[in-house]
């Protein structure tokens, strides 16, 4: 098993993390979010991303706006409610205590 | 050689090659599946299609008209399986599921073929001056409101208001109004195909004619181009299709029974119409009795007004104040009377120039100022004429 496909539940539970704080930084919609993504480790696809945003939105953490685009349709463009916001918060120092944990475990101590 | 299936996506039309269609229908039935129990569902499907939409016209050109198979495929792998983030682990990937025998009992891709259709006319409240008919014409002829408006203005003026002003509430009565965000979409739309056919003709010939001296080149342009203008030609009588039942569908809800004929409708309807009977009449009497001796009533115009201003002003004031008297008589007779139906809308307008025609008749019989007046007529005519072009010189 590679450390690709060992990490992959963990990427997945990441994603939303990952999406609140895409959003957060800015307003976008969903070709964007694909962007930023495509580029890390978290690659992902519409398939995973529009049920992801649409639990999302179910939840309150996010929100969309119908937005006219210059090329073709209108676009939903997201951005965070203040629930989304709070949790963006929470998950952030949740993540800092587990990288922390990571990093501190196994250490000699005295080193 | 591949059969090419025309399917409609949030609202636009795609040709693609068979094999391609039944990947992309078995993509959906598959991601319909997996969503399925998600109270989002149709919205997601929605957002999918979408984004496959946005990703076929990436691929399409004016020399390219069809997404092929390869390029299916190529999308839907790059959309990636569709998972539901709420419910617990997803299905077997597709291909442990049962093949296409298995997708073709699942249920059909709704939204993919009974969606909206493309552009389609719509009355527009935003920005409207009265009730939105000219703003949604300008949206679906991609014109300047402005222009719609004066025209209309032009028609109604040219026909006294006899015909313009029902049409116009005709047209009030009959339009849906956009009021979703993808209805407003649809308004505006992408160009209708009947618009991105006559584009794309044009781009067509002109690289036709850039070929014109090489003799190969211009022999596959020729096959190309026939090609397209036959894939077009399905497209367009698709959307001739999907107009003609969207319209049937609105007359449907139209005209369904409204089982509450309410009974002030009874008692205003003969008033009103009688209000207006005396206004129409009392407004030909002040027309001809001006056009005839040069004063309204015995009251002379003030001086230096001509003629024709007079005759017009008349016109315009009855207009105005007919209009509101008007629209509650044909407010009342669409939804307050249901079994009245719609006897009026051409009808009416017709009744009227009957009558006026009788009326002349009558007085040209009874009255014989009137039928000096008649007789009379052309010099008055010629006079008027005069007077406008006077006005014309003189600017």
């Amino acid at each position: 098993m590679s450390i690709n496909e060992k990490f992959s539940a963990i990427r997945k539970g990441l994603l939303e993390f990952l999406v609140l704080k895409i959003i957060a930084a800015d307003r976008v919609y969903v070709a964007d979010i694909l962007k930023q993504l495509s580029a890390t480790e978290f690659a992902t696809q519409e398939g995973t991303l529009y049920p992801l945003l649409s639990k999302m939105r179910r939840e309150q953490l996010v929100d969309y706006e119908w937005t006219e685009s210059e090329a073709g349709p209108p676009r939903k463009y997201y951005s965070l409610t203040a629930k989304g916001r709070e949790q963006l918060r929470e998950t952030s120092d949740y993540w800092q205590k587990i990288s922390g944990t990571v990093k501190a475990l196994g250490q000699k101590p005295g080193t | 050689m591949n059969k090419v299936i025309t399917i409609n996506l949030n609202g636009n039309a795609y040709p693609l090659e068979e094999n391609g269609y039944e990947a992309l229908r078995t993509y959906l039935d598959t991601a319909a599946r997996r969503l399925a129990g998600n109270p989002d569902q149709a919205e997601i499907i929605a957002d999918i299609e979408q984004a496959i939409a946005d990703k076929f016209r990436a691929v399409l050109s004016a020399n390219k008209t069809v997404v092929v198979t390869a390029e299916v495929e190529q999308i839907i792998a790059e959309m990636g399986p569709v998972e539901d983030a709420t419910g617990p682990a997803p299905e077997p990937p597709p291909a442990a599921a049962p093949g296409p025998a298995g997708a073709e009992s699942g249920p059909a891709p709704k939204a993919a073929e009974t969606g909206g259709t493309a552009k389609r006319l719509y009355r527009i409240k935003d920005g409207a001056m009265i009730a939105g008919v000219c703003n949604g014409f300008a949206a679906y002829f991609n014109l300047d409101v402005t222009l719609v408006r004066v025209l209309f203005a032009v028609l109604a003026v040219l026909t006294w208001g006899v015909v313009a002003i029902p049409l116009y509430l005709i047209l009030v009565f009959l339009l849906p109004t956009a009021h979703t965000s993808a209805e407003k979409a649809a308004a505006h739309g992408a160009p209708s195909t009947a618009e991105e056919f006559i584009r794309r003709a044009r781009e067509g010939y002109y690289q036709g004619m850039k070929t014109f001296h090489d003799k190969r080149a211009h022999r596959q342009w020729k096959r190309q181009f026939k090609q397209e203008m036959r894939g077009w030609k399905r497209s367009f009588r698709q959307e001739m299709r999907n107009h003609a039942q969207h319209w049937s569908q609105t007359w449907h809800h139209a005209w369904a029974p409204q089982p509450r004929p309410h009974i002030l409708a009874w008692v205003l309807l003969p008033i009103i119409s009688l209000a207006l009977f005396i206004m129409g009449l009392a407004a030909a009497i002040a027309f001809l009795s001006l056009l005839c001796t040069g004063a309204l009533f015995g009251v002379l115009l003030p001086h230096g007004i001509p003629l024709w201003i007079g005759l017009v002003f008349i016109i315009v004031a009855y207009h105005v104040v007919a209009w509101p008297l008007k629209s509650t008589r044909y407010f009342l007779f669409y939804h307050g009377t249901g079994g009245f139906g719609r006897p009026y809308g051409g009808g009416g307008s017709l009744a009227w120039l009957v009558f006026l025609v009788l009326l002349v008749w009558v007085a040209d019989r009874h009255v014989p100022e009137f039928h000096q007046a008649l007789y009379n007529l052309p010099p008055m005519i010629h006079q008027a004429v005069d007077s406008v072009r006077q006005w014309w010189d003189q600017r």
